[in-house]
């Protein structure tokens, strides 16, 4: 083994240096014991040459140019278009299916039954049969004379009225008592003040711009999916359970995903699409591409569900909070359950805590998971609490915040925050009694705990170097626009010393090394050390080369700057790579288990700002500003990072203000589900951003990235409605912060 | 502002008179020996001539068959996306005589006689447009589905106004749906370019 592999302990530097504008440098020592084999840990101390600096993403030129194949753009010589016939009904039984006549239309190859009669159909939506044929226009000919007749059943989408759910009154305030607590009745009783509210929020689509499904292409039992998805393996996976009967294993089935249109946690499993789209093609002999429409892709895909939360808590006569009750009820689709809702427990201390949650089953499509879920729905509501209540107690929300938050990261985030953003100023700022308009500034935490997947050692990286110079730096997990392949190539050029054009990062194609879905914000901290060793033990194999050619021994061959060697005795990249002969080095590198030690920080932290104007006499209401501080342990592609982030508060803005699924209580049918009638924010409503990339050596693992998907997207809502609060000097407690809620609000306010 | 022209029937057909002649004119390719009077097409396939980036391209379409279908499934020419099918995203935007246009409330035939560009047109090999240049610089995408129908909307934005200011641009991408949140990354594409930047 080569002899740096450090395989004893290793002291590190954890923490991060004083925010710009502060005193206090926040860094520890820390001794971890690397895995034989691994790299050596970077820390707070090491000197990048790349890593966190502002590199172009490595696919940008494929994707602005319009070059880039995603799912939907695949397509081959006689291939078909395929469509799928949904129900009309919310709850009942099929009792007539009916293929013969749509099979014999014109141009139609296959046509394949989704459901059997007499089984359950759950929800307007609930996919029925499937056709294909050679363009979509007489697929939808075809799918019209397909015959399919239900029993229907009573149904209901409405979970406030659901079996279980709490007493509320006509307000749709919950009336139903609190579960007896003595501890918690004595607790608030002890408070100085105390505040009892309900909050709402409502159902929030996905809406990811490429819907859900792809191409599929059998060649004999082999199949092969170009699909639109978070989680390449885990639909390998699916699709082959799903398609025993066709004698098709795991080992049968490739999926390809290297471009993925946005999928926000929608798009975690192939799906009743990505199935219908196999078998028709098995059936067809051809290649078939099914692509959902952009109605079904608003009711058949999951939502970030609605919630019914309400809180009561008090503190004492410092401030500090001594009760907190909370319970919520979510919304969840047929299956019952996926309502659930989290709120921040780093504001309690010793307080006397208790929460609680219920799920209630409706007769719609069942939630799945959203950017952060649970978190927008569940801060908004327990932040716009804390706000009400630091306001009958007299403090200032961020003097509120500092005295009650117990994380350190982000005591040194509101103090920055609230200088950069002016808060103090934007604070005082009074409105002039009956102004038209009315500003408000509101603040929120955010906080995300995910270091990785140290349990799935399994997820590894390919690494190879070329004899011409090239590297590749390739897994088989997808990238649904995060920046996973610009991060892949920055942490192995960063490795290698070399420039990051000559890195090629590819990701996407099940062949490739196994990688995590997707989800939770576990890509960047799974892969991003896996990368790390997989580029280091290639380099060790140059350097072997290398030192033999130079007569220095290999372990003391360093890679820096584009030049190989040891002293004066160096190779350009270039004349050393000639040395490697045709093969490549080829080398696959592993996720080790994090370091036993304790990290820095195990989460996530971040603070958000927002300034609001709002129209008292229209109730429109429109966000001028924002600012974010965010830490994602190491911050690998700056302006990657920073992209992640402004678009986490732009989808804030839509969910604070706009958006909101509309069920048809009479038929379970959604009314708005299209982009006409379904408000996603615009470039119109884009206030003057503004973010802080926060970069903290957490010293888990020889990288110490975290991952930056789901921690931006917990605070803005909850930081909008809370200025809201602030201009109107009444909150509103039910998202989206719509017109007539604001008109109600001050009307009810006198 | 540019006044989009009438598209469909152009002005020199209808001065040619005949219903055939027009047809001609339009780059329709030739019924088979129609007898005197209108012309009709379909049910089912028939060829109709686009001129698509300077280039006359044959497609086979429907008379339903949208714009967007025929440049994507017809020509292969899949930067244009097909988000919404409805007009309400923009992810289609193509230029039709200069003019953004959402393709898939365009019919194929409604643009024969008409120059069609598309994102295709804005790089060639390693030879790129600055604004495409601009959008990579800026980072102006996440997901990147989008960003063909922005950087279209935003070249028209240039084309049109020079020195946009940040209302115009936002007036002029408000029919652009981002999901991932790009817009501020892409006015300072727009912005960067305008001013010169890139390349
Ligand atoms: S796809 Fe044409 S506007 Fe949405
Ligand atoms: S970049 Fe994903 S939708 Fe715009």
């Amino acid at each position: 083994m080569n002899a740096r592999t450090p395989q004893e302990d290793v002291k590190i530097t954890v923490g991060y240096k004083a925010l710009p504008g502060q005193k206090d440098d926040r860094l520890e020592q820390r001794t971890v014991q690397p895995a034989a084999g691994d790299a050596p840990p970077w820390d707070a101390t090491t000197q990048f040459a790349l890593v966190g600096t502002d590199v172009d993403r490595v696919d940008g030129l494929a994707k602005a140019s319009g070059r880039a194949k995603y799912s939907y753009d695949v397509t081959f010589p006689g291939m078909l278009q395929a469509m799928i016939l949904r129900s009309p009904v919310a709850r009942g039984k099929l009792t007539v299916l009916e293929l013969d006549e749509a099979a014999r239309m014109p141009g139609i190859q296959a046509v394949v039954a989704l459901k059997e009669i007499g089984n359950k159909v759950r929800f307007v939506g609930d996919a029925i049969a499937a056709v294909a044929g050679v363009n979509l226009h007489l697929v939808r000919d075809a799918i019209e004379r397909i015959r399919a007749e239900y029993e229907r059943e009573e149904h209901n989408v409405d979970y406030l009225v659901a079996n279980d759910a709490p007493m509320v009154d006509d307000k749709g305030l919950v009336t139903e008592d609190w579960p007896a607590d003595e501890g918690m009745t004595a607790a608030l009783l002890d408070a100085k003040v105390t505040h009892d509210a309900t909050y709402r929020v409502e159902v929030q689509t996905h809406s990811s711009l490429e819907t859900h499904g792809g191409v599929a292409r059998w060649t004999g039992n082999d199949l092969e999916v170009w699909l639109s998805t978070q989680a390449t393996f885990g639909c390998r996976g699916e699709l082959a359970r799903a398609l025993q009967g066709k004698k098709v294993d795991v080992g049968s089935v490739t999926i390809h995903s290297e471009f993925v249109g946005g999928g926000f946690g929608s798009k975690f499993g192939a799906g009743i699409e990505g199935l219908a789209l196999c078998l028709l093609a098995h059936a067809a002999k051809a290649p078939v591409k099914l692509m959902l429409d952009r109605f079904e892709e608003h009711t058949t895909t999951g939502n970030r569900p609605g919630a019914l939360m309400q809180a009561r808590g008090g503190v004492d006569a410092e401030g500090r909070i001594v009760a907190w009750d909370w319970r919520s009820f979510g919304h969840a689709g047929f299956s019952g359950s996926g309502g659930s809702v989290a709120v921040p427990n780093y504001y309690t201390g010793d307080a006397k805590v208790r929460r609680s949650h219920k799920d209630l089953a409706i007769d719609a499509d069942p939630p799945r998971p959203m950017r952060a879920p649970g978190h927008p729905q569940g801060w908004f509501g327990a932040e716009l609490f804390l706000d009400e209540l630091a306001a009958k107690a007299g403090v200032d929300p961020l003097a509120f915040r500092l005295q009650n938050d117990r994380e350190q990261i982000r005591l040194d985030q509101w103090r920055f925050a609230a200088e950069r953003f002016g808060w103090d100023a934007a604070r005082a700022r009074a409105n002039a009694p009956g102004a038209r308009m009315r500003r408000g500034v509101g603040l929120s935490s955010a906080r995300w705990g995910n270091l990785g997947n140290p349990g799935r050692p399994a997820h590894g990286i390919t690494c190879r170097i070329h004899q011409d110079g090239t590297v590749e730096t390739r897994s088989g997990a997808q990238e649904p626009g995060v920046g996973t392949k610009t991060m892949l190539a920055v942490i192995t050029a960063e490795e290698l010393g070399v420039d990051l054009k000559l890195v090629k990062a590819t990701v996407g194609h099940t062949g490739d090394p196994s990688g995590p879905a997707s989800g939770g914000s576990t890509v960047t901290p799974s892969l991003a050390p896996a990368a790390r060793h997989a580029a280091f033990l290639a380099k060790q194999q140059l350097c072997e080369l290398v030192g033999k050619h130079l007569g220095v021994p290999a372990n003391e061959v360093v890679c820096a700057g584009g030049l190989v060697g040891l002293g004066k005795s160096q190779l350009r990249w270039a004349e050393a790579c000639k040395l490697i002969g045709p093969n490549p080095i080829d080398v696959r590198g592993q996720r080790f288990a994090n370091y036993d030690s304790k990290p820095f920080h195990g989460s996530q932290c971040g603070v958000q700002m927002a300034e609001v104007e709002i129209d008292a006499w229209t109730g429109f209401v429109r966000v001028t500003r924002m600012f974010g501080i965010q830490d994602c342990g190491l911050v690998i592609t700056r302006k990657l990072a920073e992209s992640q982030v402004l678009g986490a508060m732009i989808q804030g803005v839509s969910y604070a203000l706009h958006e909101q699924r509309i069920l048809d209580k009479r038929t379970g049918r959604m009314l708005n589900g299209d982009f006409l009638r379904y408000k996603v924010t615009g470039a119109r409503d884009l206030p003057e951003l503004e973010c802080h990339m926060h970069s903290i050596a957490n010293g888990h693992d020889s990288v110490g990235a975290a991952g930056l998907g789901e921690p931006p997207s917990v605070a803005s809502a909850a930081a909008i409605a809370n200025a809201v609060f602030h201009a109107l000097g009444t909150p509103v407690r039910h998202l989206p912060i719509t017109p007539d809620k604001v008109v109600q609000a001050l009307a009810k306010k006198g | 502002m540019t006044v989009p022209p009438d598209r469909g029937f152009s002005r020199r057909s209808f001065l040619k008179g005949s219903a055939a002649a027009g047809v001609a004119t339009t780059g329709i390719a030739a019924a088979p020996a129609a007898p005197a009077g209108p012309t009709t097409f379909g049910p089912g396939l028939h060829e109709i001539e686009l001129r698509i980036n300077g280039k006359a391209r044959k497609v086979e379409v429907e008379t339903r068959t949208t714009l967007l279908d025929a440049l994507r499934d017809g020509l292969d020419l899949t930067g244009a996306k097909k988000v919404c099918d409805r007009g309400a995203c923009g992810g289609c935007t193509v230029l039709v005589d200069g003019v953004t246009t959402t393709s898939c409330m365009t019919l194929a035939m409604d643009a024969v006689g008409s120059e069609v560009t598309t994102i295709e047109s804005l790089s060639d090999g390693d030879a790129v447009h600055p604004l495409v240049q601009n959008f990579v610089r800026c980072d102006a995408m996440q997901c990147g589905f989008c960003t063909p129908g922005m950087v279209m909307s935003s070249l028209s934005c240039l084309q049109r106004r020079g020195q946009p200011t940040v209302a115009q641009m936002q007036h002029d991408l408000s029919g652009n749906l981002c999901r991932c949140g790009t817009y501020g990354r892409v006015m300072q594409a727009i912005q960067r370019t305008a001013q010169g930047g890139g390349k």
